[in-house]
């Protein structure tokens, strides 16, 4: 183009592009990766939707027909709200309390979570550990992988069922996501890691989820922003 | 519809959303209903513009509420204003559905006469819902672009068209209408300031 942006301006466009949402096919796809695994440039197209949010005051309203609601009542119905909130809080309050290093503490919150009686566990050499969690209340994913045989290990709360599957991404500290497929709503679940994947569960690397149309191999890249993230943890 | 929702007062709306958007986030149900109760309309509107048609809408309208359920406790007051943070959702969620595959079948099939109804450039402000004074900015700073970026950039919101569609439209080549926007958008951002 003969545009001649700087890097920078090149950056900050994309970004407008992606909250204006012009891109469509790879370009979409490249850019919601970007904003997946880069928190400046996710906060760089916030920016933008809070430029353009005057412009919300202009919609038409409209009614939905009434089957809607009892859609959303449905896909409530059986969300297992209470056993997150319940492990949040255990989990916020050990937080709080432990004065240890954030690896031991992660470390110890997800045996908490494992063993609802507190055992002292054998010391486990090459074991990772990552929370993939929002925010705040919602999906949450506990992650235990054994680097000697591949195992990974799933705890998996409070996805809604829908038409969208949370995938579970690996993303190499500044790399791009890599799929691990998508995984259940909720319970638990645990694969073998490909020889190739396993070379990505690094201390410092990102586990993030995405909801994506239902698929049987994992996606190339994914076609929204993250759920839900953790880093991987080595203990 | 408007005005019985928010009649009143700007102000008290945006505080009872405020504090039913909040207990959302704590997982409160009831609290889900009234917030539906109180944007449905509003939410689906934008729905129904983007994805062109009720079904598809609908759908749309029903996973962002989901989607609400599930991201309400990151919701933080003071930074977003409740009903932009919601808006936000529907739309970016009714933008994923027309980049899908099925959204883009659906929309092919849509009549052609829906799709510039946008050229309308009249902002028609209901400013109990977002602050009056960004607005203003935003609409000041819109009216300093040229009168065809306007539109296209008002086209991307409210339309959710990509680049491909606009130039189409617009009879122009890919690369013009890309450079348009871009350049229209960086003046936007000079003019608003870094805020």
């Amino acid at each position: 183009m003969d545009d001649h942006l700087t890097p920078t301006e090149e950056r900050d466009a994309l970004a407008a592009e992606l909250a204006l949402g012009l891109l469509e096919g790879q370009t979409r796809a490249d850019a919601l990766r970007l904003s997946l695994s880069d928190p400046a440039f996710a906060a760089q197209v916030a920016a933008w939707e809070a430029k353009l949010a005057p412009l919300h005051d202009e919609w038409a309203n409209a009614q939905p027909g009434a089957a809607v609601w009892s859609g959303i009542e449905r896909q409530l119905a059986d969300a297992p709200t209470d056993k997150v909130t319940a492990i949040e809080m255990r989990l916020r309050r050990w937080r709080a309390g432990a004065l240890l290093s954030g690896a031991v503490a992660a470390a110890l919150a997800f045996v908490l979570i494992t063993q609802p009686v507190p055992t002292p566990t054998p010391a486990a050499p090459q074991l990772a550990v990552a929370r993939i969690e929002s925010d705040a209340a919602g999906p949450l994913v506990l992650a235990r992988y054994n680097q000697s045989n591949g195992l990974m290990q799933l705890r998996i709360h409070g996805f809604e069922p829908g038409t969208l599957a949370p995938e579970l991404w690996v993303i190499p500290e500044g790399g791009t996501p890599v799929s691990l497929g998508q995984i259940g709503h909720a319970g638990e679940a645990e694969m073998t890691m490909p020889p190739p994947h396993r070379l990505l569960m690094t201390e410092g690397a990102t586990l993030a989820i995405t909801m994506e149309p239902v698929s049987k191999t994992p996606h190339p890249a994914p076609s929204s922003v993250a759920v839900a993230s953790g880093k991987i943890i080595t203990i | 519809m408007d005005g019985t929702q928010w009649s009143s007062g700007a102000d008290e709306a945006r505080a009872q959303l405020t504090a039913a958007l909040t207990a959302v986030g704590r997982g409160d149900r009831a609290a889900l209903r009234q917030v539906y109760d109180m944007t449905a309309a509003k939410l689906f509107g934008i729905c129904l513009r983007i994805c062109g048609e009720r079904a598809s809408a609908e759908d749309v309208l029903q996973t962002v509420y989901i989607k609400v359920w599930e991201r309400a406790g990151q919701f933080d007051a003071a930074r977003a204003s409740p009903i932009t943070w919601l808006a936000t959702i529907a739309r970016n969620g009714a933008i994923d559905w027309r980049r899908s595959v099925a959204g883009r079948t659906v929309h092919d099939t849509l009549p052609e006469q829906a799709a510039f109804a946008v050229a309308d450039d009249s902002p028609l402000a209901d400013q109990s819902l977002v602050a009056a004074e960004e607005g203003e900015q935003l609409h000041r700073c819109l009216g300093e672009l040229e009168d065809r970026t306007r539109l296209c950039i008002r086209a991307a919101f409210f339309d959710g068209s990509t680049y491909a569609e606009l130039a189409t439209r617009e009879n122009v080549p890919l690369g013009t209408m890309k450079s348009w926007i871009r350049r229209g958008l960086l003046r936007l951002k000079d003019c608003l300031g870094d805020g």
